[in-house]
């Protein structure tokens, strides 16, 4: 097994009184992306700006690329990228001077900013200044610029947050493509369509806690009913029935069901994330 | 993994950026090279030279005066050697510092004071009186004259002082505006006069030197508004960067764009030094524009110059450090901003208006600057005549830099 791009162990970090995160431990793998999915003040920002060495843990350790982070080490700063909530970009500059700008932090004599800007449909927009840019543009921006190192571990905070289904794909696609070049993702998402999506593995964080982490299909045949939904026409009236996929009738029963002229719909009752947190968390992802 | 990037690198980067993002911010552009043009286009206006000649009316003229009183006189028994002696009055004599300008009538007199009437002097000495409302032409060959002060002695005052009359009315008209330091010096004028023609002593013992001058004696070489006003002008411009740069770093802290450098190799410490360089040098570089603009730089005083210009500017870095921290929003660093400059404007008031000043004046930390630049820049003075001044501007120079770096680091941290 490789080692570990993000390695976190029961790290925690509190606000004054407020315990924002209270000792949460998990790793994430060169190329996979993990989906840390809470709603708001769960604890997902302050665990990336921890990760990020914008906040100092309170106790716990973590390392990235294997180098821990406590020790403020720039080579950790170096090789990770930080696509931010806000959209914290020099707005009188344009895209690729932002670009260009970032990339000389890094060293880079000759960034490829025309490039990156490319990948994410910015390209004829390359010299316009970024206050002209919808937020659309600027989330892509945010992407852009958190690629512009090919970092080998992105931190992505809500990267899509409010934007249109378009927009959203596009960016979604550009993150797919990091994790298949071999950057770690974490992605802090309570959008479930997002993380179901994209995560290899989920994090429910809740309240400073995780409160599960596994594979989106673990998680769903664990807390998901194992049955089928078929609705079926039964004159002017729509009949359901549920198909449990452990009765040893199920097979032939679904051959009937298919063959029927009534069939209308088959679906699995796999439950969606959603589902899951509330059943974990008693909360809503969106709150 | 690379090899890091050199600090050098990063903070380079960062002033590349600083500049890129000042010189896009149109409004603080467009002051700076306003305000770089004003005090140049200000200072070629100033006055080189002061007028240390006051002009006095008098009436009647004196002329007429001691030919009235020589005739009173003679009609008394005087001898001609007495009468003689009236012919040295010196009233008329053309004094250094006075100028008097003889009126044939109390009403005219007292109507040019009052700027119902204008004087002209002509090439050749005449005076020409001109209303202006009644559609007179202006005097060709003729120099307008500013009178505020005038005496009117009576006809026969020189006669009467020389008899020893008492109940002698001499009346001194005085435009509103003059101060009563001079109508003071004008009553003394004239009881000065009056003991002359009447033969008397002063009843004062004066010193050989009439006046003892102490410091540099600047009498006909005073400090013209010129000279006042080029420490004056440096000073404000190094001033005047607060608000830019504070701009710049509220932007940056309002705007969280901090947050995106600081998660890149860039540290804390690139990021303030960074600010401290390019606040220290747009204050620093106007500074010098101005310096030259206004012809403050001698052989003698540039480099006391420079170093007082580079304390200032890290000071007022400082400040928009601190100032940029605590802005909220625009109209909040605007607040900030004002709330520092104004107490740090007062002591530049003390080059206009010149005495020691208050001790609460001397307590604030631009005291010192505006103390340095104007004693090199009008008095000519030298390192040696400033270490005290530098040594309390050092003093403030780190509290407020402190103060300003503690508070940005801060806030950045608090993001």
């Amino acid at each position: 097994m490789t080692q570990p791009s993000i390695e976190v162990q029961n790290i925690a970090y509190n606000y004054g009184d407020l315990r924002a995160v209270k000792g949460i431990s998990f790793d994430v793998q060169p190329g996979e992306i993990l989906g840390f999915l809470g709603p708001n003040g769960a604890g997902k920002s302050t665990t990336i700006k921890m990760l990020t060495g914008q906040l100092t843990p309170k106790s716990g350790a973590a390392r990235i690329l294997g180098r821990d982070i406590a020790k403020d080490d720039p080579e950790i700063q170096a090789q990770i990228g930080v696509c931010f909530e806000e959209k914290n970009l020099y707005l009188n500059m344009s895209a690729k001077e932002n670009l260009d700008f970032y990339a000389s932090l890094f060293g880079i004599k000759n960034p490829d900013s025309m490039e990156v800007l490319r990948r994410v449909g910015l390209a004829d927009r390359a010299n316009d200044r970024v206050h002209s840019f919808s937020k659309g543009m600027r989330q892509r921006m945010m992407i852009s610029r958190a690629f512009i190192n090919k970092p080998k571990v992105l931190f992505l905070d809500e990267p899509t947050d409010g934007l249109d289904p378009v927009t959203s794909a596009s960016i979604r696609k550009t993150i797919k493509e990091e994790a298949e070049r071999g950057a770690a993702v974490l992605l802090t998402t309570h959008d479930m369509f997002e993380a179901d999506e994209l995560s290899d593995r989920v994090a429910f964080i809740n309240d400073g806690v995780i409160a599960a982490l596994d594979t989106v299909e673990n998680l769903k045949l664990k807390y998901g009913a194992r049955s089928l939904k078929v609705r079926l026409r039964d004159g002017s009236k729509v009949r359901e029935e549920h198909l449990d996929l452990t009765d040893p009738g199920f097979s032939a029963r679904l051959e009937v069901l298919s063959s029927s002229p009534d069939l209308m719909t088959i679906h699995t009752e796999e439950a969606t994330l959603e589902a899951i947190f509330i059943e974990l968390t008693g909360r809503e992802l969106k709150g | 993994m690379s090899s890091p990037v050199s600090r050098p690198a990063i903070v380079g980067a960062l002033l590349k950026k600083e500049l890129k993002a000042y010189s896009r911010d149109k409004l603080y552009l467009f002051l700076t090279v306003l305000t770089l043009v004003a005090v140049s286009v200000l200072f070629q206006f100033l006055p080189k030279s002061v007028n240390e000649t006051l002009a006095l009316a008098v009436t009647p003229s004196i002329q007429s005066m001691v030919s009235g009183a020589q005739d009173t006189l003679k009609g008394l028994g005087a001898t001609d050697e007495q009468l003689s002696a009236l012919d040295n009055v010196d009233l008329t004599e053309q004094q250094e510092g006075l100028d008097l300008v003889e009126f044939a009538s109390e009403e005219e007199m007292a109507k040019v004071i009052e700027g119902k009437l204008e004087a002209w002097r002509t090439d050749s000495g005449e005076l020409v009186l001109r209303d202006k409302k009644a559609g007179d032409a202006k005097p060709e060959n003729a120099k307008r004259l500013s009178l505020g002060i005038g005496i009117a002695f009576p006809a026969n005052f020189i006669a009467d002082v020389a008899t020893k009359k008492n109940d002698i009315a001499v009346t001194i008209y005085s435009d509103a505006g003059v101060p009563a330091e001079i109508q003071g010096a004008m009553r003394s004028f004239v009881r000065e006069a009056a003991y002359q023609l009447a033969g008397q002593a002063l009843p004062v013992g004066m010193p050989a030197e009439d006046t003892i001058v102490l410091g540099q004696d600047r009498a006909g070489d005073q400090a013209s508004m010129r000279d006042k006003m080029r420490p004056m002008l440096i000073f404000m411009i190094l001033l005047m960067e607060t608000f830019s740069m504070s701009a710049l770093v509220s932007t940056e802290v309002l705007q969280r764009t901090v947050t995106a450098v600081l998660v890149t190799p860039a540290k804390m410490g690139d990021f303030l030094i960074s600010k401290t360089i390019f606040g220290t040098m747009l204050a620093l570089t106007q500074g010098l524009i101005v310096m030259l603009v206004v012809q403050a730089l001698t052989p003698q005083n540039w480099s006391l110059l420079l170093v007082t210009a580079l304390m200032g500017a890290i000071m007022f870095t400082g400040v928009a450090l601190l100032v940029g921290a605590a802005g909220k929003d625009f109209m909040g660093q605007l607040f900030y901003s004002m709330l520092f400059v104004i107490p740090m404007m007062i002591p530049s008031f003390s080059v206009l208006f010149p005495g020691a000043a208050a001790t609460w004046v001397q307590v604030i930390p631009t005291y010192p600057i505006i103390d340095i630049l104007v004693n090199a820049t009008i008095y000519g003075a030298t390192w040696s005549d400033s270490w005290g001044s530098l040594a309390y501007a050092a003093v403030w120079l780190v509290v407020l830099y402190g103060a300003g770096l503690l508070a940005l680091r801060r806030k950045v941290e608090s993001l």
